[in-house]
């Protein structure tokens, strides 16, 4: 029941990533932009559940998120990297959980997905032969992303670690 | 001595200050304001009915009231990667892909894709969007490129065109795609190094950030 319980947990917050990505609250964001939300869930499931199942379910979270945008770029291969990263590092037991980790870390994931992200869109403009003037729009982003994404995730991954992680209720 | 008070005005002064509680007040002005934003309306209407007729004799686009759709925003998202908002009108009122979304200002966004009960809108700041537009005073056509930042792209299809710094830009008034003479944006400022087209940044006129309501103009009616 107690297993039963964890379960439910992880399920019911994975559902309300695309809820929170949705709502999308100005009142966490830095010049008007957001931080990379999907990582602040899959880096402590990633860290309790080991690099295999993490890299299945970056690909269900990149999916579901590249449903929601519905754009020409995907989320899936930067998320399933995140998560056998993340995974890999949980399962070497050099990882304390400190806030300073889950800061770093979630930081250098949110880095791996914005750049495979920005990569693809420079990549589909250069065969659109559409003027590269992204580079600044995509720089500022990448920064903006990864310092936010770094700065809260101490709080959101540590507060999801312990809920993944909890034996008793 | 009198005819230098005469000449000094000073009775025609006197009056002004006894006389100054009994003048036409506020209330006087505001009547003469809204007759003149009735005869200002009157001749709106008139302009408009003579437009529509106008651009049918022409067979272009036109536009009418009942076309016109009311939503409220319901997700923003804006500040990261994806330049989209989210409308609370889909399918099921009528809303397709390709209508052109409207808020207080101008134009904002194309809608991208519908669900039964919700619409996605591209912004026209999204780096994949490109609109066709015009500017009114040098009847010139270019095309507005999002490039992700808050200031689109207007390239123009020639070199060293008459464009000026403050010139408005609008929908085309011979689009097929978007409704005519929507206001977009004013000219911020123009690269003529730029080759082989002149390039103008756009500051937009309607703010997707501090928008609630818009309206959604149906193509497909």
């Amino acid at each position: 029941m107690k297993f039963e319980l964890n379960q439910y947990t992880s399920l019911i917050s994975f559902l309300l990533i695309p809820l929170l990505i949705f709502w999308n609250p100005s009142w966490l964001s830095l010049m008007g932009h957001q931080a990379y939300w999907p990582i602040f869930w899959l880096l402590p499931w990633a860290l309790i559940n080991g690099p295999f199942k993490s890299l299945l379910i970056g690909f269900l979270l990149g999916f579901i998120l590249d449903t929601i945008n519905a754009d020409l770029y995907t989320q899936i291969p930067g998320l399933m990297i995140c998560g056998f990263w993340f995974g890999k590092v949980g399962s070497l037991n050099y990882f304390h959980s400190t806030p300073l980790q889950f800061g770093l870390t979630a930081a250098i994931g949110s880095l791996i997905c914005s750049l495979i992200y920005f990569f693809q869109m420079v990549v589909n403009l250069f065969f659109n032969e559409s003027p590269v003037w992204l580079f600044s729009y995509g720089v500022q982003n990448i920064f903006a992303q990864v310092l936010l994404t770094g700065l809260l995730a101490p709080v959101f991954c540590k507060w999801f670690y312990f809920l993944f992680s909890k034996k008793n209720f | 001595m009198i005819v230098r008070l005469s000449k000094s005005f000073i009775f025609r002064d006197v009056y002004y200050i006894i006389t100054r509680p009994f003048w036409p007040g506020e209330y006087q002005q505001e009547i003469l304001r809204k007759s003149l934003n009735k005869e200002l309306n009157i001749k709106l209407n008139q302009l408009e009915k003579d437009n529509l007729r106008l651009r049918k004799l022409l067979d272009l686009q036109s536009f009418s009231e009942g076309k016109k759709l009311n939503s409220s925003v319901i997700s923003r998202n804006i500040g990261s990667w994806w330049k989209k908002i989210i409308l609370n009108k889909g399918s099921q009122n009528g809303v397709s892909t390709g209508d052109a979304v409207i808020g207080p200002g101008g134009l904002i966004g194309i809608v991208e894709n519908t669900s039964r009960l919700t619409s996605s809108v591209q912004l026209l700041t999204a780096p994949n969007s490109k609109v066709g537009v015009w500017n009114q005073r040098a009847n010139l056509h270019g095309l507005l490129i999002g490039v992700g930042t808050k200031t689109p792209k207007l390239f123009f299809y020639s070199k060293n065109v008459d464009i000026q710094i403050g010139d408005y830009i609008l929908s085309s008034p011979a689009s097929t795609i978007l409704p005519p003479n929507i206001p977009i944006g004013i000219v911020q400022s123009i690269d003529n190094e730029s080759n082989p087209n002149t390039i103008a940044t756009i500051q937009l006129t309607a703010n997707p950030e501090a928008i609630d309501w818009v309206q959604i103009f149906r193509m497909k009616f």
